[in-house]
């Protein structure tokens, strides 16, 4: 007799088996190919022969090795012949995914469908993450970008919610902070580029000595500014960014030592900053900052500092305030009114502060395309499990054939995940679109905006969120498997094709859709309903047909307010004699535009108690034609006049706010205010006009003041021209205009008014539209959630629909019962989305104007929609159902 | 109706992994056999159509011992070498009738497919 044990144990060897565990197999295997040996022996067969038929039962080694090896392994586990093994997952998953693409290919529409609904949803969500990922989470371009802070006071009490720092403040922080290893102070001042082609003006910044120190950003070519270089009779230097180098100087880097024209003055360039930095504002150039640590006119400087590592923006705002207060007891000349615990100063990361604005509006739309999400989620949800219950049968059949459930539901995983995948990929195209066209908005609005991009962390969310909605979408199904009934799913025939259970899960899904779209559309309709609100606003001027500009007069070349009105007042000339001009005027700020000088305001006779606020307003300069040029209505008295100059009495025009504020109930006219106690020039109210929108749509009225041109004489002006009609085409003749009587003056910052106004709604346009498109998806895809879910329970009801009809009752009865269906979950699905909506539109509150987060007749008028889309989408197989016959659907038994 | 064009390829493996623990169940519902006694019965029942190799067999028995539908254990007998016998447990009785019924259902509904009267 052969001796197998060898045979066998080498085709066990690479399992390392226990060794009792081996030693019994190995004796129950050449026991069995013994028997068979001496049964072919027994039959005549020859000791070769029978020997070589015998161990042709061990000739699948692998076999044998390969599935001894899965029993081996799987302690408890519920594995079959035919099941790939444990030792092999990929060959497990590779397996699934092949016959799941099998399964595409043979029922197209599902998929096409699933993964379009899949591509909008995870598209969507990638587009808005990428935004906010580029714009709130990803560091600014400095080393270190968290210890960077920015800080400035706050005086609600006078309206004042930011009040910026003067330079001899700024030198005492510098001088005693402990918080901060560097804190330098800026101001944004642009400049006059001449001496190649037309001049042009450049957004710039005047900064102190420390500041490229507090970004840690050297130079690329050349040195920062060194001490000396601002001192206040220091030769003019220069630093500008790399975009500017490269574009005016073509990258020539002879160009640190050279002279440069700005502002008509020979300036020194002493170096080039690296390509990115652009702090504050894309500003192209900087010059040095002459601080005067005794300079408390003009609070108008604003500060960055580098925090020292372990220090937080709070430490930095209390150190502050403790400086602050000490300065004022010791200085009661700059601060009469000090006391200690007085000073309020507001700390900021600068990268919070330079997105400002638009940090809610994205997470809100964050939110909004996470609903939408879910909703195309429950779609594909029910997508795959009303395809799951049509596959009831075959599931059955597999189980019956000895196919785990685990196997299965394994199986409908994996579809639903490579579903999703798909999507993904989809999305990522709508995303890189939406992505691009996110760039494309002006970034004076959507600070950082231009950084979006889809980088590494964006694609890890959408694999994530693929992964995720993938598992979420075929749960449901997966769990079925559990309880599918062998013995009823087959039997069952076509009627099986679903059950009481899977119309629950589908109705769950359609109520959630209907509760999220809800939620969804009331935010978008009270959204659009404040963008309603603030477009019929009264702005207080015409903005149609103006176009405004702005105009800066080098100093020292124009060095005395003669030498500038000689400029202003023959260009004014000019251009109102423009063909199609009705009214050309100046002032120092037009509406909408950046910066707002204020002061303070004290009306004659007032007495101001301990304590009391000092009222501030906004005090504007313009020339005798800016009410009709700008459009703003008199409503008492007169409008400035030539002969309001400085050989006359000092006159001022307020706003009905401010004469309202101080003369309550009487009239302005004849009253007179000053700017502070010790001021002995008074100014005299000759006129009230409407309150005017001067920062935002939204902004309560601001109490303003208006001074003549004619006795303040200001070099920095914005020209207001209004036409009969296109008042766009009129720049470039006020470009030559300005030519013949200066060739270096550029006219910049040129836009139409209507334009201003648009720009100013931009963010809230850009909710509205993307909110919009996000609420009407949702509302298509509840639309076709519920008619798959009526038209599902429709198919499975046929035979009970026939037999009704059959029994005399009316197609009327019968439509109403379906769509009684589709009412019912519409209507529990609007009354939990009331709920969250209540709820979730708190969080809309700061976005919204003119109307309140629980706005009835929005709710209203969303609730009617989704009741309309309801009955229209449950109509169509209530039709059907109408339609049954009887016969056929009892012979289909 | 399962979709063959689809289902194919697994169905065909699940039936032979279906099959033969239908099998084995039912050659010892009424009494323990050993392995080679199996392999013997399935042959000859079958007249030759179904047959199982070592390499097969063996690792199912181990498997459906682990699920608890089978019993193995060493028997001595006098004046022969030890042998493995296998006997069906409870659960192994539960899952066989199971089978059985599946399987009458399942040959019923392809029967009417394929149109084979009482088959």
């Amino acid at each position: 007799m052969p001796d197998w044990r060898q045979e066998i144990r080498d085709r066990l060897a690479r399992l390392r088996l226990n060794p009792a565990h081996e030693a019994d197999i190995v004796e129950e295997m050449s026991q069995h190919l013994d028997d068979h040996y001496e049964e072919l022996r027994s039959r005549g067969m020859d000791e070769p022969a029978a020997r070589a038929a015998a161990l042709d039962e061990l000739r699948e080694s692998d076999v044998l090795a390969r599935e001894l090896r899965s029993v081996a392994r799987a302690a408890t586990a519920n594995m079959t012949l035919g099941q790939p093994s444990r030792g092999r997952p990929f060959e497990a998953v590779w397996h699934d995914v092949r016959y799941a693409l099998r399964t595409f290919r043979s029922h197209p529409t599902f998929g096409i469908v699933a993964v379009l609904t899949f591509a909008l949803g995870i598209g969507a969500c990638t587009m808005i993450f990428s935004a906010v990922h580029g714009v709130i989470q990803r560091p600014l371009a400095y080393p270190d970008p968290s210890q960077l802070v920015t800080f400035w006071g706050t005086a609600p009490e006078k309206g004042l919610p930011e009040v910026d720092s003067p330079l001899g403040l700024y030198a005492e922080y510098r001088e005693r902070t402990r918080t901060l290893s560097s804190v330098a102070a800026y101001d944004t001042r642009g400049a006059t580029l001449t001496g190649s082609g037309d001049p042009e003006r450049l957004d710039g910044a005047m900064v102190s000595l420390d500041f490229f120190k507090v970004f840690a950003t050297r130079t690329m070519l050349g040195r920062p500014f060194v001490r000396g270089e601002d001192a206040e009779n220091a030769a003019p230097t220069v630093v500008l960014s790399h975009s500017l180098w490269q574009r005016m100087f073509a990258g020539d880097s002879s160009i640190v030592g050279r002279s440069i024209a700005l502002n008509s003055r020979p300036t020194t360039v002493v170096g080039v900053m690296p390509p990115g930095f652009d702090f504050p504002d894309r500003a192209q150039l900087w010059t040095p900052l002459y601080v005067d640590a005794n300079n408390f006119n003009c609070w108008c400087y604003e500060l960055v500092g580098r925090m020292k590592p372990g220090i937080s923006a709070p430490d930095v705002a209390r150190e502050i305030m403790t400086i602050v207060d000490e300065f004022g007891l010791r200085r009661r000349d700059v601060f009469p009114d000090a006391k200690r615990g007085g000073a309020r100063i507001v700390a900021m990361p600068l990268s919070d502060r330079i997105v400002g604005d638009l940090q809610r509006p994205l997470l809100v739309l964050l939110g909004a395309v996470g609903l939408v999400l879910l909703i195309a989620c429950a779609n594909i949800a029910n997508l795959v499990l009303v395809r799951a219950a049509s596959r009831h049968q075959e599931i059955a059949v597999r189980c019956c054939l000895g196919a785990g459930p685990k196997r299965i539901a394994a199986q409908l995983l994996t579809e639903s995940l490579l579903l999703a995948l798909a999507g993904a990929v989809a999305g990522l195209v709508l995303a890189f679109w939406g992505a691009h066209l996110l760039r494309q908005l002006p970034v004076d609005r959507f600070p950082r905006m231009n950084e979006v991009r889809l980088d590494p962390i964006v694609l890890l969310f959408t694999a994530a969120v693929a992964v995720a909605t993938g598992l979420l979408c075929g749960i449901a199904p997966a769990l079925r498997v559990w309880r599918v009934d062998l013995q009823d799913a087959i039997k069952s025939g076509a009627r099986g094709s679903s059950t009481a259970h899977t119309r629950r899960w589908s109705d769950g899904f359609v109520v959630t859709q209907f509760a999220l779209s809800l939620v969804l559309l009331v935010g978008a309709g009270l959204l659009l309903r404040s963008y309603q609100h603030l477009s019929k606003i009264d702005l207080g001027y015409r903005p149609e047909n103006v176009l405004v500009g702005r105009i800066s007069l080098p100093y020292p070349k124009y060095d005395t307010s003669t030498m500038v009105r000689a400029f202003y007042n023959p260009l004014l000339e000019r251009l109102a004699a423009i063909p199609g001009v009705s009214h050309a005027a100046l002032a120092t700020l037009v509406p909408l535009a950046r910066g707002n000088p204020q002061n303070n305001i004290l009306a004659e006779g007032q007495v101001l108690r301990p304590g009391d606020p000092v009222l501030v307003a906004n005090v504007r300069i313009v020339s005798p034609g800016y009410f009709s040029a700008i459009g703003t209505p008199l409503l008492e008295g007169r409008v400035f006049r030539e002969s309001d100059d400085e050989r006359n009495p000092r006159v001022g025009v307020v706003d009905e706010a401010l004469a309202k504020h101080f003369w309550p109930g009487e009239s302005a006219l004849g009253k007179r205010v000053r700017y502070n106690a010790s001021d002995t020039s008074w100014i005299t109210i000759v006129g009230v006009v409407r309150n005017v929108k001067h920062n935002s749509l939204d902004e309560k009225p601001d109490l303003q003041l208006y001074e003549s041109f004619g006795r303040l004489a200001t070099w920095n002006n914005y020209m207001i021209i209004r036409s009969t009609s296109g008042p766009e085409m009129l720049a470039s003749r006020v470009r030559a205009e300005i030519k013949s009587l200066d060739p270096t003056l550029p006219f910049y910052d040129v836009h139409t008014m209507p334009e201003a106004v648009r720009a100013s709604l931009g963010i809230r346009r850009l909710m509205n539209t993307l909110l919009g498109g996000f609420a009407l998806t949702a509302l298509i895809l509840a639309a076709i959630g519920i008619y798959g879910v009526i038209s599902l329970s429709v198919t499975g009801r046929v035979r009970e629909f026939g037999i009704r009809l059959a029994l005399g009752a009316q197609t009327a009865d019968v439509r109403a019962l379906v769509l009684r269906h589709g009412i019912v979950l519409a209507a529990v699905g609007v009354a939990i989305g009331i709920a969250g909506a209540l709820y979730l539109t708190r969080f809309l509150q700061r976005l919204l104007f003119g109307v309140a987060p629980f706005d009835w007749p929005t709710f209203l008028a969303v609730a009617v929609i989704l009741a309309a889309t309801a009955l229209l989408a449950s109509y169509l197989p209530a039709r059907r159902a109408t339609r049954a016959d009887p016969v056929s659907a009892l012979r289909s038994e | 109706m399962w979709h063959s064009h689809i289902w194919g390829g697994m169905i065909e493996r699940e039936m032979k992994k279906g099959s033969a623990e239908l099998l084995t169940l039912a050659l010892i519902e009424h009494q323990p056999r050993h392995g080679y006694e199996l392999c013997k019965l399935i042959d000859s029942r079958s007249k030759g159509v179904l047959r199982f190799h070592v390499a097969s067999l063996y690792p199912l028995l181990y498997r459906m011992e682990k699920r608890d539908l089978i019993e193995g254990r060493w028997v001595e007998k006098a004046g022969q070498r030890r042998r493995r016998y296998y006997r069906i447990t409870a659960e192994g009785k539960r899952i066989l009738s199971s089978h059985r019924r599946s399987w009458k259902e399942f040959m019923a509904a392809i029967n009417r497919v394929a149109g084979v009267q009482n088959a």
